[in-house]
C-alpha cells in the first residue's frame, strides 16, 4: 500500500510487526507451556517457558471429565450457523440502508447504535423469557437466533460503511449495461463487499463461539452444552482454577478460531479488489 | 440520492419494495428479541422494579434521576468510564491502524502474522482474565518476571494493586483485547482503497506519507467512522474482563460505569435504578458521538 | 419484578418468533416434565475440585440407582456465574429444583423469594447434626432457606522449615496463638527479602468483618428494626493490627494485599512468605501444588477475646418454584448424612457442619495434613450481624471495600476508615 520501501524500511517493518506479535500473540505460547505442566510446576516464583516434566495428564483430565470433544462440537455447529446466518441476513439490509435513504433505514441506524449502547445486563432477563417461552430454551436454534440478532448491529453498521465505499459510478455502469439491479449486486456488489464480509462473519463466528452466558442459562441438557460453560468449570472461587485442564481446554478452543481466520483471510488481500474491478 | 440517477420515474415505487424486501430477514427476530427488550429495559428506568418474586413495579417518572443527580459515585465512575473509553479506543485504533498497514504488505509469512494478530480475540474469555492476572501477578508475572531477567527490577511493581497503576494496566489489557477486531475491519477497508488512486499518486511523484495521508486516509474514512464509533460504545461498556481483574479495586479507581450498573441491578437487584443509569449513559454517550460523527462525516463530504 | 402483563407480553413475542419459522424449526420445547414417570430433580452444584466432582456425582449415582422413584439430575455450575444464572433463571421461572451456593449470597434471593422455606421439610437429625450459630446463617426472617453443609474457617498455613529456622514453635491443635503472639512470631520470621505474612486482601470486607468477632467487633447494630454501622475500638482492632504489620513492624508484605488467597502461593512456595492467614481449603492447594521438599502446617485460628469466627458455609436450597419440595428435601437429608457429609468436607478440604461428619472425617484422615485443626476450628464459627444486614452487598462494594483498600494502602487514617464506613452505611441502610 505504502510504496516499495527501501531495505531498511522493510527492516524496520519486519521487526515492528515481529513486536505487534509478540504484544497480540504471547498467551499461545502461554497456553502451550502450562497446558503441558504438571501441577507442581504451575505455581513458581520464577515461572519456566519449557516445563521440566511434561505431562499430558492436563489434555485427559480436561477431556474425561468435560466431554470438551462434544462440547466443542456443539460450538461449532452453533457458531458456523450464526455466521453463516448473519452474513446472509446482514449483505441485503446494509445494502439497503447504505444506499436508499428512508425513514426506516435512519429508525435501523438508531437500533444499531442503541442496541449497543444500552447495558446489555438489563436486556438477558426478557431475551431469556422470549425464548423460553417460544420453546427455544435448551436448543441450538435458540442460541443461533440469539448470536445472530446480537451480532447484527456490528454486521449492519460495518457493511453498510463498506457499500457506501463502493463508487456508485459502477453500479450505474453496469446498470446502463443492461444488467438488472440483482443482477448488479451480485456481479458489482458483492465482489467488492466480499472483505467486509470476512471481517462480518469473523465476527459473527467469534461472538458465537466464545458467548458464555446465554449459552449457558439457556441450555439445560448436558449433551447440548457448548464450549465456554464447559471450561468455566475449571475456574473455582476467588480466582482459584485448575490451570492445567483449563489451559489444555483454552488451547483446544482458541485453535479453531484461527484456522476459521487462517482459510478466510485470503479474502483480505488487494487482489481480490482488482479482479472483481475487472471482471 | 435517493434512487439512481439512471433510472425511470416508476423505478422508485419498485425500490420502495426492494428495501423492504431486502430488510425483512432481519427484521422480525430483531423486533423480538432486540427492539422489545430494548424498549421495556428503556422503560423500566422510569419504574422501580426490583428483583424478587411477584414484585409490583410501578412507574416513578424521573424519580430515579433525581436520585442519580447526587449520586457522587455513579459520576465518579463515569469519569473513570470516560477515560478509560477513550484511552482504550484512541490506542486502540492506533497501533490496529499501523498493524493493518504492516499486514497489507507484501511481507513474507504474512498469512501467519494475520492469523497471529488475532490471537486475543479467539482465546476464551474466560482464561483471557486468568492470563492477565498471571502477567501482572506481583511476585511471580510475567511481565516483572520479563524485568528481572533483564536485569531492570527497579520497573517492577504491584501493576493491579497499586492505585497509580491499576488504571493504565487494565487500559493495556483492554487495548490488547480489542486489537484484533479493530484491525481486521481496517485491513478489510484497505481492500477498498483504489490501487490505481495510488499509482496515480505516486507518479505525481507524492511521498509516501503523503500518499497515505491524502489517498489511504480519505479512502478508509467512512470505516474508520464506523469502527472508531462502535469500539467506543463497546469499550464504554463493557466491564467483564476489568471485573475478573480487579473487581473496580483498588479504592474504586477502576470502577467502570456498567460495572457499576451491573452490581445495581444483579446484585442488589435495583432493576429500576439501573435501567435509569443505563438511560443516562446512553443519552450522554449518543451527544458525544454525534458531534464526533457529524465533525467526521462533514470532513468526509 | 414480572407482572403478569409482561409474561403475556412475552408470550406473544415469543409466538411471533416461532411464526418466523425456519429457525424455529428444530426448538424442542421439552421444558415441563410429563406428570407420569419418576420426579426429576434439577441439582446445580458448584463443586470444581477433581476429588469433590467426582465425591458429588458418585453419591447422585448411588441417590439415582437406590431411587428409581426420584431421579437427580447433576448439573455443574460455576461460582463466578452461579449468581447471575440463577438470578436470571429464578425470574424467569426456570429455576433448577435444588441450589448449591452459600449463606451470604442466598440471603438476597431468600428475601426476593426465590428459595423455599426448609423448616419442617428438613429431618430432625440432620437438624441437631448442626450448631445453631451456623443455622442462624441461613434463617432469614424466620425461613430457613439453606441447609448449610461445608465451612470455611480461617487458619494459619505456615513454612515449617522457616518456622523451625527462626525459633518458633508449633502450637497444638487446640490452643492456637494470641494476636500479639501472633505478631511477635511474624517478626521473627521477617528478614531481608522475607516477610513473616502475606495478608490476601483483594476482598478486604469479608475477611476483616469476620475476624473482627475476634475482639467482638460487630459493625452493623440493630436496634427497634432500624439498623446502622458503628466503628468503636472492637471494630477498629482487626484493621489497625493489620495495618500496623504492613507499616509500623513492616512484618506483612504490602504487595500482597491485591492478591487472592491462591495468589499469594508461589511467594509462599518460594520462601517469600513465611506464614498465609488464609481458608483451610488452601490446603488442598498445599498437597497438590507445593515443591515436594516443602514442608508446611496448620496452625489454628489466632484469638483476639475469642477465637470467632463469622461462618459463611456452603449450603444447599430448594427452589420456591419446584414443584417436588418434598422429594428435593429427602435427598438432601440423604446427600448431608454424616457419611456423605464428611466425603464431600474431605473432596473440598472444607470442614463439614455435622458434628458426627467432623468426628468421623478426622477419625478417616487421623487429624494428618491440618485435619485436626480444621475440625477445632468448627466450634468458633457462628453467625456475624452482617451477615443479617439488608444492603450488606452493597454497603461492602459500593463503601467498605474501597474505603478498606485505602486504608490498607495506607491512603488515609484510621478516623477517616471509620467515617467512610459509617457514612456508608447511613446510605446504603436508610
Amino acid at each position: 500500500m505504502l510504496g516499495k520501501p527501501s531495505r531498511t524500511g522493510r527492516t524496520l517493518q519486519y521487526l515492528a510487526l515481529a513486536a505487534y506479535l509478540i504484544f497480540l500473540g504471547f498467551p499461545l505460547v502461554w497456553l502451550l507451556s502450562t497446558a503441558f505442566k504438571p501441577p507442581r510446576e504451575l505455581v513458581q516464583l520464577h515461572p519456566t517457558l519449557i516445563p521440566s516434566n511434561p505431562t499430558v495428564q492436563n489434555f485427559v483430565q480436561a477431556f474425561t471429565e468435560q466431554e470438551l470433544g462434544r462440547a466443542a462440537w456443539n460450538s461449532l455447529q452453533v457458531s458456523l450457523a450464526s455466521a453463516v446466518l448473519t452474513v446472509l441476513v446482514a449483505m441485503p439490509a446494509s445494502y439497503a440502508l447504505a444506499r436508499f435513504k428512508s425513514k426506516l433505514g435512519t429508525l435501523a441506524l438508531g437500533w444499531v447504535l442503541l442496541s449497543q449502547l444500552f447495558p446489555f445486563v438489563l436486556l438477558i432477563i426478557p431475551i431469556f423469557l422470549v425464548l423460553r417461552q417460544a420453546g427455544l430454551a435448551n436448543s441450538h436454534a435458540g442460541l443461533v437466533l440469539i448470536y445472530v440478532v446480537w451480532a447484527l448491529p456490528f454486521a449492519l453498521w460495518m457493511l453498510q460503511g463498506f457499500v457506501r465505499n463502493i463508487p456508485r459510478e459502477l453500479e450505474e455502469a453496469a446498470s446502463v449495461d443492461g444488467a438488472s439491479r440483482l443482477q448488479t449486486l451480485r456481479r458489482v456488489v458483492f465482489p467488492l463487499l466480499a472483505p467486509g464480509l470476512v471481517a462480518t462473519a469473523l465476527f459473527s463466528f467469534i461472538s458465537a463461539w466464545n458467548e458464555f452466558f446465554f449459552a449457558l442459562v439457556l441450555i439445560k441438557t448436558p449433551e447440548l452444552q457448548t464450549l465456554p460453560v464447559a471450561l468455566a468449570r475449571f475456574v473455582g472461587i476467588e480466582g482459584t482454577a485448575r490451570l492445567g485442564p483449563l489451559a489444555a481446554g483454552a488451547l483446544l478452543a482458541t485453535l479453531p478460531s484461527l484456522i476459521f481466520f487462517a482459510f478466510m483471510q485470503r479474502r483480505l488481500s488487494s487482489g481480490s479488489l482488482a479482479g472483481a474491478v475487472k471482471g | 440520492m435517493t434512487t439512481l440517477r439512471v433510472g425511470k420515474p416508476h423505478k422508485a415505487r419498485s425500490d420502495k419494495l426492494t428495501i423492504y424486501l431486502l430488510l425483512l430477514p432481519s427484521l422480525l427476530p430483531v423486533l423480538l428479541l432486540s427492539v422489545f427488550p430494548l424498549l421495556r429495559g428503556i422503560y423500566l428506568g422510569f419504574t422501580d422494579a426490583r428483583a424478587g418474586r411477584n414484585v409490583d413495579v410501578t412507574f416513578t417518572g424521573f424519580e430515579n434521576y433525581k436520585e442519580l443527580l447526587g449520586d457522587e459515585m455513579f459520576w465518579n465512575s463515569f469519569k473513570i468510564g470516560l477515560i478509560w473509553a477513550l484511552g482504550v479506543t484512541v490506542l486502540q485504533f492506533v497501533l490496529a491502524l499501523g498493524l493493518a498497514l504492516l499486514l497489507n504488505q507484501q511481507l513474507r509469512f504474512r498469512g501467519v502474522a494475520r492469523v497471529l494478530s488475532v490471537v486475543p480475540w479467539a482465546m476464551p474469555p474466560v482464561v483471557v482474565g486468568i492470563l492477565w492476572k498471571l502477567v501482572y501477578h506481583p511476585d511471580a508475572g510475567l511481565l516483572n518476571e520479563f524485568f528481572h531477567r533483564i536485569g531492570a527490577d527497579g520497573l517492577r511493581a504491584n501493576w493491579l494493586g497499586d492505585f497509580s497503576t491499576a488504571l493504565p494496566a487494565v487500559i493495556i489489557v483492554g487495548v490488547w483485547a480489542g486489537m484484533p477486531q479493530t484491525t481486521v475491519v481496517l485491513l478489510a477497508g484497505l481492500q477498498g482503497v483504489a490501487p490505481e488512486l495510488h499509482e496515480a499518486a505516486a507518479v505525481d511523484g507524492a511521498s509516501a506519507w503523503h500518499r497515505f495521508r491524502h489517498v489511504t486516509l480519505p479512502a478508509l474514512a467512512p470505516v474508520i467512522v464506523a469502527i472508531t464509533s462502535l469500539d467506543f460504545i463497546w469499550n464504554f461498556n463493557s466491564f467483564g474482563l476489568v471485573y475478573v481483574l480487579t473487581a473496580g479495586g483498588p479504592g474504586g479507581k477502576t470502577m467502570l460505569p456498567m460495572l457499576f450498573a451491573y452490581e445495581e441491578a444483579f446484585r442488589y437487584g435495583n432493576y429500576g435504578y439501573a435501567a435509569a443509569l443505563g438511560n443516562v449513559m446512553v443519552v450522554i454517550i449518543v451527544a458525544l458521538l454525534a458531534i464526533y460523527l457529524r465533525r467526521r462525516l462533514r470532513e468526509a463530504n | 419484578m414480572l407482572p403478569i402483563r409482561f409474561r403475556r407480553l412475552a408470550a406473544a413475542a415469543a409466538i411471533a418468533v416461532v411464526g418466523v419459522g425456519a429457525l424455529a424449526a428444530c426448538g424442542n420445547g421439552g421444558d415441563d416434565e410429563a406428570s407420569a414417570g419418576p420426579v426429576k430433580l434439577r441439582f446445580l452444584s458448584l463443586a470444581w475440585q477433581k476429588e469433590s466432582l467426582q465425591a458429588n456425582k458418585d453419591l447422585v449415582a448411588k441417590w439415582n440407582s437406590e431411587h428409581p422413584d426420584i431421579q437427580v439430575e447433576y448439573v455443574q455450575g460455576d461460582w463466578n456465574s452461579v449468581h447471575d444464572q440463577l438470578l436470571t433463571s429464578f425470574e424467569g421461572g426456570d429455576a433448577p429444583d435444588i441450589v448449591h451456593y452459600e449463606a451470604s449470597s442466598i440471603g438476597e434471593f431468600s428475601k426476593q423469594g426465590y428459595l423455599a422455606d426448609l423448616k419442617d421439610l428438613i429431618p430432625a437429625d440432620l437438624k441437631g447434626q448442626i450448631d445453631q450459630g451456623v443455622w442462624d446463617t441461613v434463617t432469614f426472617d424466620g425461613q430457613v432457606t439453606g441447609v448449610p453443609f461445608l465451612l470455611e474457617s480461617q487458619v494459619v498455613i505456615a513454612n515449617k522449615k522457616l518456622l523451625d529456622a527462626a525459633g518458633v514453635t508449633v502450637p497444638p491443635a487446640d490452643g492456637g496463638w494470641t494476636w500479639d503472639e501472633f505478631q511477635a512470631n511474624a517478626q521473627k520470621l521477617t528478614k531481608s527479602g522475607q516477610y513473616g505474612v502475606a495478608w490476601a486482601l483483594k476482598s478486604p470486607t469479608n475477611r476483616v468483618l469476620n475476624l473482627a468477632l475476634n475482639y467482638d467487633g460487630k459493625f452493623f447494630y440493630s436496634d427497634g428494626g432500624k439498623t446502622e454501622v458503628k466503628i468503636g475500638d472492637a471494630e477498629k482492632e482487626i484493621p489497625k493490627r493489620i495495618h500496623d504489620m504492613l507499616y509500623t513492624s513492616k512484618t506483612a508484605s504490602p504487595e500482597a494485599l491485591g492478591m487472592s488467597g491462591a495468589d499469594t502461593l508461589p511467594g509462599f512456595f518460594g520462601g517469600k512468605y513465611a506464614m498465609l492467614p488464609g481458608s483451610v481449603s488452601l490446603r488442598q492447594q498445599m498437597v497438590e501444588q507445593a515443591p515436594k521438599d516443602f514442608e508446611w502446617v496448620t496452625l489454628p485460628p489466632v484469638k483476639g477475646l475469642s477465637a470467632n469466627q463469622a461462618a459463611n458455609p456452603q449450603t444447599l436450597s430448594v427452589s420456591a418454584d419446584s414443584k417436588h419440595k418434598e422429594q428435593a428435601a429427602q435427598f438432601l437429608s440423604y446427600f448431608l448424612n454424616p457419611t456423605n457429609m464428611a466425603t464431600l468436607a474431605k473432596g473440598d478440604w472444607l470442614v463439614p457442619t455435622g458434628k458426627q461428619a467432623n468426628e468421623e472425617l478426622v477419625k478417616l484422615t487421623e487429624g494428618k495434613q491440618g485435619w485436626d485443626v480444621a475440625a477445632n476450628s468448627a466450634a468458633d464459627l457462628t453467625v456475624a450481624p452482617f451477615q443479617q444486614a439488608d444492603g450488606y452487598p452493597e454497603w461492602k462494594t459500593k463503601y467498605a471495600t474501597p474505603a478498606l483498600q485505602q486504608y490498607f494502602a495506607n491512603k488515609i487514617t484510621l478516623d477517616q476508615l471509620a467515617s467512610q464506613l459509617v457514612d456508608g452505611g447511613k446510605q446504603v441502610l436508610r
